[in-house]
């Protein structure tokens, strides 16, 4: 008669937890990474930061080389917003020492979504020591009165 | 979610325990134009942090005054990576010199579950090396750092003596917080082995690089070692850089929310 171990209930949570931080992984790994440039579309991706305050969405993205006239925040349906920004010179991938792709870019582009529901229409934008700040106030939650 | 910190918690002390400092020594290897070594001199090191600022100036420091390099890691706690220069494999932490500086620096992310072994064998390469002190550089995350017209720079030591060396020098001390990384790892070691060290850390984004900040660390970096460094090349090429650290950048936020390196914002509580 073959004995078999039970396993703790610590055992079995210790399996769960590492089985989810490696789907995590390799969701990561999958979906979201991807090369910071676009060839076809002569874009590169600039960094961006998403901070969430009680009264507003802070975003605020890296722009090197933009040009800030052309620095230009859309919004993309209730929950996105899109910066772009043309470059004061083109850049080329072997200006970076690459010679085994080929790409030539103009434009810095990026999305940013927005976790919690905001006012699009009355965002402030400011431009500083090339990063672009955004501000969003956030929508209103309901008040509870203290009694 | 607290379980996953303690998985995570016991597989870093597996890792940083599994080695012994002999073991560990191996994984530096000396080039054929390094000879008995540089007696007396400064070991600096550059890591991939907030701003990227040690690295940044560990870059400019190495063409600035001309360092060659001369040893590098080989270790299986690294990640698989080479870095391809002219058509060359490189280690991506490599040790630069020149005849009274050594400068350790790291061209990609250290995965956090391994800094604990990889600071220490390249602290103890340098003790064996008999440097006379080891300098950290990196930066300090502040809030809306684009309003900031002087950046601060501040100092700690690893012991009371070298700690006043730095403040005689003019430099500001870093008074209270938490420090995390790898110059946390570095200070610590050093502290326990009786190294002098110190780590500089300038005001910098969290997670955009900054070569300003670099900039401004290697003036302080002067007052600390005599020497003056040109720092106008780094400034007029900022922007470049700063297109060109976005990557690297990106690998090093992934390791730094490991590491909870937002709790440098952390006000702490004293306990004397």
């Amino acid at each position: 008669m073959s004995t078999r171990r039970r396993r703790s209930i610590f055992d079995i949570l210790d399996g769960y937890f590492e089985n989810i931080e490696e789907w995590a992984e390799s969701f990561r790994e999958r979906l979201i990474e991807r090369p910071s440039w676009d060839c076809r579309a002569s874009t590169i991706e600039p960094l961006r930061n998403t901070l969430i305050t009680p009264t507003e969405v802070i975003v605020t993205v890296d722009l090197p080389y933009a040009e800030e006239n052309t620095v230009e925040v859309k919004t993309l349906g209730k929950d996105t917003i899109e910066v772009l920004a043309k470059m004061k010179r083109k850049i080329r991938l072997d200006d970076f020492g690459i010679t085994h792709y080929e790409g030539e870019f103009k434009m810095l582009r990026c999305q940013a979504r927005i976790p919690v529901p905001v006012y699009t229409d009355a965002m402030k934008v400011h431009f500083r020591k090339g990063i672009l700040e955004v501000r969003l106030r956030r929508k209103n939650a309901l008040e509870i009165p203290i009694e | 979610m607290k379980k996953l910190e303690s998985l995570r918690t016991r597989r870093f002390r597996t890792v940083a325990s599994c080695f012994s400092v002999s073991r560990m020594l191996d994984w530096i290897r000396a080039k054929d134009a390094w000879g008995s070594g540089t007696v007396s001199c400064i070991m600096l090191f550059g890591f991939p942090d907030v701003g990227l600022v040690g690295v940044i100036a560990a870059s400019h420091l190495v063409s600035e005054l001309e360092l060659s390099e001369i040893a590098f890691m080989d270790s299986r706690l690294l990640p698989p990576i080479i870095v391809l220069h002219q058509g060359l494999p490189h280690s991506p932490v490599r040790i630069f010199a020149n005849h009274d500086v050594l400068l350790a620096v790291s061209e990609t992310a250290i995965p956090a579950d391994t800094i604990y072994p990889i600071v220490h064998a390249l602290i103890d390469w340098g003790n064996s090396n008999e440097v006379k002190m080891m300098v950290s550089m990196s930066g300090i995350p502040v809030q809306d750092r684009q309003d900031i017209e002087k950046i601060g720079v501040f100092a700690s030591a690893s012991n009371p003596d070298t700690l006043k060396m730095i403040q005689d020098k003019g430099v500001q001390v870093l008074q209270e917080g938490y420090m995390v990384g790898p110059q946390a790892i570095m200070m610590q070691y050093c502290a326990n082995k009786g190294v002098p060290a110190a780590t500089l850390l300038a005001q910098c984004y969290f997670n955009y690089p900054d070569p300003e900040a670099a900039a401004e660390l290697l003036k302080e970096l002067a007052k600390v070692t005599g020497k003056k460094i040109d720092v106008s090349k780094l400034l007029d090429k900022g922007e470049e850089i700063r297109l060109r650290a976005r990557d690297v950048m990106k690998r090093t936020q992934q390791e730094m929310s490991k590491m909870k390196k937002t709790q440098e914002y952390d006000i702490p509580l004293y306990v004397s």
